[in-house]
């Protein structure tokens, strides 16, 4: 049912009926505004005013903060280690909990009848990625395992072990694929780079510290043996005791074992291609070299 | 050279793994040369609107998805409104987003309020109710504000969670 009410309802009416507001019938509420003590005026703001007696502490000379009467001060005695060093230089992934995934999913932001992307995400506006300050890619974390209930092909930067295994356990797939600074960029805002004209770069492959952890099965890398692959989800199924369900009788299987070549930034496109978005349609090379640079 | 999309038992990695060995970058032609000569000539190209459907996917939606039906809660903990409004002095609106619009806000460090927007009918009851409710809770009678202009009430201390619970409850 619709409401119809004057706006300001009744302070409005009361308002209109009591004498015009001005600083001779206003007041503050009792108890809000307590008098400030005026230092050197007397009585108990007076005498040494609050500054003790005598010495530095009344004559306004204390020595600078960290100082500790001579003693090597704590911020010199303790020795420096590099911490925080190349902080501002190092690779950040936005985490996204399974409990987030599972609300984007029940509220329709998020298809999991299409394979689950960064772009399929960032579109749905469930992740916020920064390529110029220096994000990654999107790291699935495994809070709200307990009540994740979908199954989904999803492909992510990096995956917590108890995420894989909660996908897992629902029948989906996950993949974790590497995207260097510039793909990341053009995978989260593909219509501003297809509106540029370029054409699609292909991806970088990872530098010598990730290779290791997307070569390894256990992190479902996208550079790991498929053989690996399956005998890692029988042994995190084994480990965290349940079953693992059989998705190549399943209706979406098709769907589910989709995966991209490790060169390719989306789903059907090839590198090399130029999308024109005015008049819908696609481009590609035919002249040999490039087909070769850009299969290689 | 087209590569829609590949399955896991079909791909085989080590034609990767051997190409990761290879740091040399042997050709890197640049593909403006191209750009320039498809003014003069379309020999070079071949053109589809096959494909065409991925890039539609790329493209993100303008306006907020209407969710899809579930019976009760999903999930994720999320409950739909329910489809008659309750028979109440008051409404309270979903927000463009499809959540209850109750917030929690944090003012000079400690300061905590809840906030409870998009209010409509008689805000009045909507307070009594509240402070019915929070006194069964926490047995103490909060402080309350309401603003007729606005259509907002505000209450002292962070009952989020509670408020969203029985809101839904009754089925806003």
């Amino acid at each position: 049912m619709s409401f119809t009410r004057k706006p300001g309802g009744k302070a409005l009416d009361i308002l209109q009926n009591l004498p015009r507001i001005s600083l001779a019938n206003l007041r503050p509420e009792p108890g809000t505004k307590k008098a400030e003590k005026k230092r050197g005026r007397g009585q108990h703001g007076g005498n040494r005013s609050g500054r003790g007696h005598k010495g530095e502490r009344q004559r306004g000379n204390r020595p600078r903060l960290g100082f500790e009467g001579g003693q090597t001060p704590f911020y010199l005695a303790i020795p420096k280690y590099g911490y925080n060093e190349g902080h501002s230089r190092r690779a950040q992934y936005q985490p996204l909990t399974l409990n987030r995934l599972q609300y984007l999913i029940d509220l329709g932001r998020v298809d999991p009848t299409q394979p689950i992307d960064l772009t399929q995400l960032v579109n749905g506006r469930g992740v916020t990625i920064q390529p110029q300050k220096r994000d990654y890619g999107v790291q699935l974390v495994g809070e709200g395992a307990g009540i994740f209930a979908a199954k989904v092909n999803i492909e992510v930067q990096m995956a917590s072990e108890e995420a894989i295994a909660a996908i897992e356990r629902n029948g989906g797939m996950v993949t974790t694929g590497f995207y260097d600074p510039r793909s990341l960029a053009v995978l989260c805002k593909p219509v501003p780079f297809f509106i540029s004209g370029q054409p699609i770069p292909k991806r970088m492959l990872p530098g010598e510290d990730m290779v290791t952890y997307y070569t390894d099965a256990t992190n479902r890398g996208y550079l790991a043996d498929p053989e690996k692959i399956q005998k890692a989800r029988i042994a995190l199924a084994r480990k965290y005791g349940y079953v693992l369900p059989d998705i190549s009788k399943d209706e979406l299987f098709h769907m589910l074992s989709m995966v991209k070549n490790p060169r390719q930034i989306f789903f059907g496109l090839s590198p090399g291609w130029v999308v024109n978005m005015a008049e819908k349609k696609i481009l590609k090379p035919t002249d040999d070299k490039l087909l070769q640079y850009y299969s290689s | 050279m087209s590569l829609p999309f590949i399955h896991r038992s079909a791909m085989l990695c080590r034609g990767f793994r051997a190409s990761l060995n290879l740091y040399d970058h042997t050709t890197t032609i640049r593909l403006r040369t191209l750009c320039s000569s498809v003014g003069e000539a379309n020999t070079g190209i071949l053109q589809s609107t096959e494909e065409y459907k991925f890039v539609e996917r790329l493209i993100p939606p303008s306006r907020v998805p209407i969710p899809p039906k579930h019976d009760g809660p999903s999930p994720s903990g999320w409950t739909p409104p329910s489809e008659v409004p309750p028979a109440l002095p008051y409404m309270i609106r979903r927000s463009r987003m499809h959540n209850v619009p109750v917030y929690t806000d944090l003012t000079h460090g400690s300061r905590k309020t809840t906030l409870v927007r998009k209010v409509e009918g008689d805000i009045w009851a909507l307070e009594k109710d509240v402070k019915e409710y929070l006194q069964q809770l926490t047995g103490k009678d909060l402080p309350t504000q309401v603003n007729e202009v606005t259509m907002t009430l505000r209450v002292k201390g962070h009952f989020d969670t509670e408020l969203k619970e029985w809101l839904v409850e009754k089925g806003f």
